[in-house]
């Protein structure tokens, strides 16, 4: 008879309590879209500083201590201090986690091209699409890390030589020359711009330092915590050489997603408040509507305790039901702040559903204080129509 | 025959008035009282009395052994779930729930729902076909009959009705009264505050108020 009781109570009142469902159906669609994103920020922002490029560096010297890329080259250059590429390189496998993006070593060279002087950078080039996502490539990526026939060339080199994808690039060094197709032109919108990328055994050859490297960059995802705790394997790992994360983009790593998280808790408890002050709103109003009906329950035996737990239980169906077609809502809502703002889709968490319908109950509940009032009416003045 | 309401010097006063005042009279099971008067002569106010719905300023109110005087809120409550059936004139029905569920509702305050019990209630006051229908689709008598059946679901010691035809249609009226007269006939105690003489004659004593004292006790001849 309860639950008979409780479904003819919202059917009798789905007009003005509809306008309260709607308030906690909105309320619980922008929770839960926000709370998924809450969970999911982190992994999120994680692949967006990831876009930034490398964070981690390894090197001989303190000469790594600068933070970008091509700082950290430029330092190299001017006093080369060449590391042993299967030591350094060996450990970097040994410890590579799921959170290692990607991971290339680096020798540049001045080489000379028809007696121009041009910066030749041997790496992995199978990697570069992962350690520096943001480059504009016109032609093809070179897929293979031992490919010695092919190189990419920055805009700037391409535009001095006057060369475009698939013709040909001969470099010069101390007497050695490699002769090279131009697969691809890259637009860094920095100083790559003015380099020439080759796989490394082709730069190596060109060098004549087989078998060293100057730096290895890594792009390793995750918290600043997490990336802080794998540099220190590293470096307990590597002794004699430099292991530093570059860290204006950890630092701003942590420091956004507390910003972020701040944000999102705030924004979760200014719309629990006004879910609640809307709930309330209507409560009162229902309330007094409700004056009649309890007064004749209280007049033909109904105590207090039986009759608002009638109207609390259907106030938690209310705040059950917005909660969880709000979910449903947040979920898409999720999706689509995800696309607008990350340029992927927030896969959605289920946990959140028991924990959005618990707040919208919860809000639900508190916003029904009005009810309270019921258990003032005094059954003789209803009856007598005041 | 062993006296169901015994009331004594009855004492009642809303600010400096006086709805009551020394009313003392006693009730024998399977009686059916009229209680008369004009208005404002303390008739409904002596029905919220026995009916637990108000608490006299003096005096004792005891019913079926209970002095109405002495219980607290939710004695009160237990009060009125236990022993009394309450009539309206105003019908009173919770409107968006059908005939059936309003006579059970009076079930579930009072201990547990028995559908098939509250079905026969309405079929024994002429009902059985409008059994799932709301009050508002209900015709004034039909209401009234509802609320008779809701008030006898609980077997209470006394059935108050304040003005029960007071709203309805000659016809409906009659159907009313013979429902009343069927009661009485089974032995229920029944205290009916009317303005209509016609109907205090129906009553085996007529007790008529003014200014909130007994004025005269009438016995049907």
């Amino acid at each position: 008879m309860f639950a008979r009781l409780v479904w003819k109570l919202v059917r009798g009142s789905r007009g003005r309590l509809g306008v309260a469902l709607v308030a906690v159906i909105s309320g619980a669609a922008v929770i839960s879209a926000l709370l998924n994103l809450q969970f999911d920020i982190e992994r999120k922002l994680t692949q967006e500083f990831r876009l930034l490029g490398a964070n981690l560096v390894i090197s001989r010297s303190s000469a790594a201590q600068t933070g970008v890329a091509n700082q950290a080259a430029s330092d190299a250059l001017a006093s080369p201090t060449l590391m042993d590429q299967s030591a350094v390189l060996g450990q970097v496998e040994r410890l590579r986690t799921p959170d290692v993006v990607a991971a290339a070593p680096y020798l540049y060279v001045v080489a000379r091209v028809g007696g121009a002087p041009v910066v030749v950078a041997g790496t992995w080039l199978d990697q570069t699409p992962k350690l520096d996502p943001t480059w504009k490539l016109e032609g093809n990526w070179i897929a293979s890390r031992v490919d010695e026939t092919q190189c990419l060339i920055g805009r700037n080199v391409a535009r001095q030589f006057q060369i475009a994808p698939g013709g040909q690039l001969e470099l010069s060094y101390l007497g050695r020359s490699a002769q090279l197709r131009v697969a691809g032109i890259i637009d860094a919108g920095g100083a790559e711009d003015n380099q020439v990328f080759a796989n490394l055994p082709a730069v190596q050859t060109l060098a004549g330092t087989q078998g060293e490297i100057e730096l290895v960059q890594l792009s390793v995802s995750g918290t600043s915590a997490r990336i802080g705790a794998y540099t220190s394997r590293l470096a307990t790992s590597l002794p004699g050489y430099d292991v530093r994360p570059i860290r204006q983009v950890t630092q701003a790593e942590g420091s956004l997603l507390d910003r972020t998280r701040l944000l999102i808790a705030s924004m979760v408890v200014l719309i629990l408040l006004l879910t609640a002050l809307s709930v309330l709103a209507t409560m009162a109003a229902l309330a007094l509507e409700r004056r009649k009906d309890v007064g004749l329950m209280k007049a033909i035996g109904g105590p207090i305790s039986r009759i608002v737990a009638l109207f609390l239980a259907e106030v938690g169906v209310l705040g059950a039901t917005g909660g969880l077609i709000g979910c449903i809502l947040g979920v898409a809502l999720a999706r689509w702040m995800g696309q607008r703002v990350f340029g992927t889709s927030i896969a959605p968490r289920w946990d959140i559903f028991p924990l959005t319908i618990a707040l919208m109950v919860g809000v639900a509940l508190a916003g029904a204080l009005p009810l309270r009032l019921l258990g003032r009416v005094k059954p003789a003045v209803i009856l007598r129509g005041e | 025959m062993a006296a169901v309401v015994q009331i004594e010097n009855l004492r009642k006063e809303f600010d400096n008035v006086r709805a009551l005042d020394g009313v003392t009279f006693s009730v024998e099971s399977g009686e059916w009282i009229a209680i008369m008067g004009p208005s404002g002569s303390g008739k409904t106010t002596l029905i919220n009395i026995l009916g637990g719905l108000d608490t006299p300023t003096s005096g004792q109110a005891v019913v079926d052994g209970t002095d109405v005087a002495r219980l607290d809120e939710a004695g009160l409550t237990r009060f009125r779930s236990e022993k009394i059936g309450f009539v309206f004139q105003q019908f009173h029905l919770v409107p968006y729930l059908t005939a059936l569920e309003n006579v059970m509702l009076a079930q579930y305050f009072h201990s547990t729902t028995d559908e098939g019990e509250a079905r026969a209630a309405l079929d024994r006051v002429g009902l059985a076909d409008r059994i799932d229908h709301l009050p508002g689709q209900l015709s004034g008598g039909e209401q009234q009959r509802v609320a008779v059946a809701r008030a006898l679901i609980n077997h209470p010691k006394l059935i108050l009705a304040d003005e029960p035809t007071g709203n309805l249609d000659e016809a409906n009226e009659e159907i009313v009264l013979r429902l009343f007269r069927e009661l009485h006939a089974e032995g229920h105690t029944i205290l009916m505050v009317t303005h209509a003489p016609s109907i205090g004659q129906l009553a085996d004593r007529r007790i008529d108020l003014a200014h909130g004292r007994l004025a005269q006790v009438k016995v049907r001849a």
